[in-house]
Formats: structure tokens, sequence, C-alpha cells
């Protein structure tokens, strides 16, 4: 079962969101346990998703009529 | 383990939506602080669908706190004590970062530039002026962003992304940025522009080391 592929705009904001929910926000000293293992692949995934040369041409496509 | 997802201030109850792994949300008073929670037997996946519901759950918060501060993911305690006191460690810093923010969200904005390389860069010399050129752009571009805002914050570039910043705004005022913001589209037609939002203040939340 393939999903289609998600949306550019919905590939930003999913970024933009793994982007905060794992770099920014609280963090509190004491006795903590981090979670991350496996949280540098996602985050990974995505980045290279949105870097790609293609997909910002797509963005820029998509907001006119390109250059 | 006691997994925490954000604190806040004028929360009556936890957001009606289950948390990771679909536990159940607990709201827990620590230290005056209103801290929406979940327990788990073991440390949490780190995966997207975790990722995802921990956002989903400070996006749920948004609405019924009167100031909120989101956990980054990943944040959990072995017991309430732990959580009891690293809260009260940080309770002056937590305070006043949760006043910053109060009544405010967050918008995102990343720029990204032309491939290759700067214009005019026939010579070394000519390549260091147009880099510098570019990197004064730059700033203009965010300091524009940032008079409209509260409060800003810069995240790294490089590559193409040639900015990444954080901009907490006033609700009300989301339509002024954008027209700074689009203004500074027209200016600059060598340049893409994604603005999101508006976000729990995940880039705003963090107090002091």
């Amino acid at each position: 079962m393939s999903e289609p592929a998600r949306p550019l705009e919905e590939q930003v904001t999913l970024l933009e969101l793994v982007d905060r929910v794992l770099n920014k926000g609280v963090v509190l000293s004491g006795d903590i346990t981090l979670a991350v293992a496996g949280v540098d692949l996602v985050y990974l995934s995505l980045r290279v998703l949105l870097a790609s040369a293609g997909t910002m041409d797509r963005l820029q496509l998509s907001n006119g009529d390109g250059s | 383990m006691i997994y925490v997802y954000a604190l806040a201030h004028g929360l009556r109850q936890a957001p009606g939506i289950p948390g990771i792994d679909d536990a159940p949300l607990t709201l827990r008073r620590c230290a005056g602080f209103d801290v929406v929670t979940s327990e788990h037997d073991a440390k949490t996946e780190s995966t997207e669908e975790a990722v995802l519901a921990h956002a989903r759950v400070v996006e749920a918060m948004m609405p019924l706190a009167t100031a909120l501060l989101p956990a980054r993911f990943g944040l959990a305690f072995d017991d309430a004590a732990g959580l009891e006191a690293a809260v009260e460690e940080r309770a002056g810093d937590l305070e006043a970062s949760l006043e910053r923010v109060r009544g405010r969200v967050e918008l995102g904005v990343r720029v990204v530039g032309e491939q290759g390389e700067p214009r005019r860069a026939s010579t070394g010399r000519d390549y260091l002026e147009a880099r510098r050129d570019q990197l004064a752009e730059v700033d203009g571009l965010h300091d524009s962003l940032a008079a409209r805002a509260e409060a800003s914050t810069r995240g790294s570039s490089g590559g193409r992304l040639v900015l990444s910043g954080a901009y907490l705004v006033d609700p009300e005022r989301i339509p002024t940025f954008r027209e700074a913001l689009e203004q500074l589209e027209s200016e600059h037609p060598e340049l893409t522009f994604a603005l999101t939002g508006p976000w729990p203040p995940y880039s705003f939340a963090a107090v002091a080391e």
C-alpha cells in the first residue's frame, strides 16, 4: 500500500515541525532520560527531502511562473 | 517513566487526545506550573509517529493554556519526584520564559537562495565582496522581519538555505508580518520564501543554561 507523495507545502511544514520538536523547546536538568536513538534518521530523511535542489525548484514553481 | 510534553499556566485539564504510543495524558502540578505528561514503561521510541504525537499534544494545549512552553522531544523523568525537583530548580527561568511567550505565537521563515556562486564572482576578491553583500542582505531580511516581532531568533543556515528564522508575534500582528514578508519577496525575486506557523513557541522556550 503506497501513499501518494506529500505535497510540498506539507513537506516544508513537516520539516519545520520536526525541527522544532527535536531541537527547540524546554530541556530541564536533573533526572533526564533523553530518547535519541532513531531521531536523527527521522530528521535526516526529511531534511534531505527538503534540501534537495529539485524540491526547492518545485517550491519556486509553485509560487509563481518560475524564472 | 514520566514523559513531558509542555509546561503551562492556566491549564485546567489535559487535552482530550492520546499521547505518544496512545498513552493517556495526565495534568500534573509542579512548583506552580501545569505540566502535561504521560506514563510509559520504557524509553520513548523515537519514531516519526512519536514526534508527531508530541507535536499534536502541544498544539492541542495552545488554546487551553494562557501561556505555554513546549518541551523538547524526549524530556522524561524516572518518577514524579524527579520531575518536581527539575521544575523547581528552574522555576524562576521557566516563569520568565512563560511571561515572554504569553499570548504569542511563533512564525517560521525559511529563505532559499539561488543555486551556484554569487554574482560578479570573476576574481577571489569579487567573490568575497559578493559574499559579504549577500550576508549583509540576509541580515537585512532578518532585521526587517524581527522589527515586526516581539522577539526573534536565527537558526543555522548553509548551502542554498540563507535564512532560517523564528519570530514571536502577537496573533493579531500576523497580517502585518505577512505583509512585510510579501514586501521582501517582491524586492528579492531571486530568493524563495517559505512562511510557516503559527507554531507553539518552541524556539522561544529555552531557559538560560
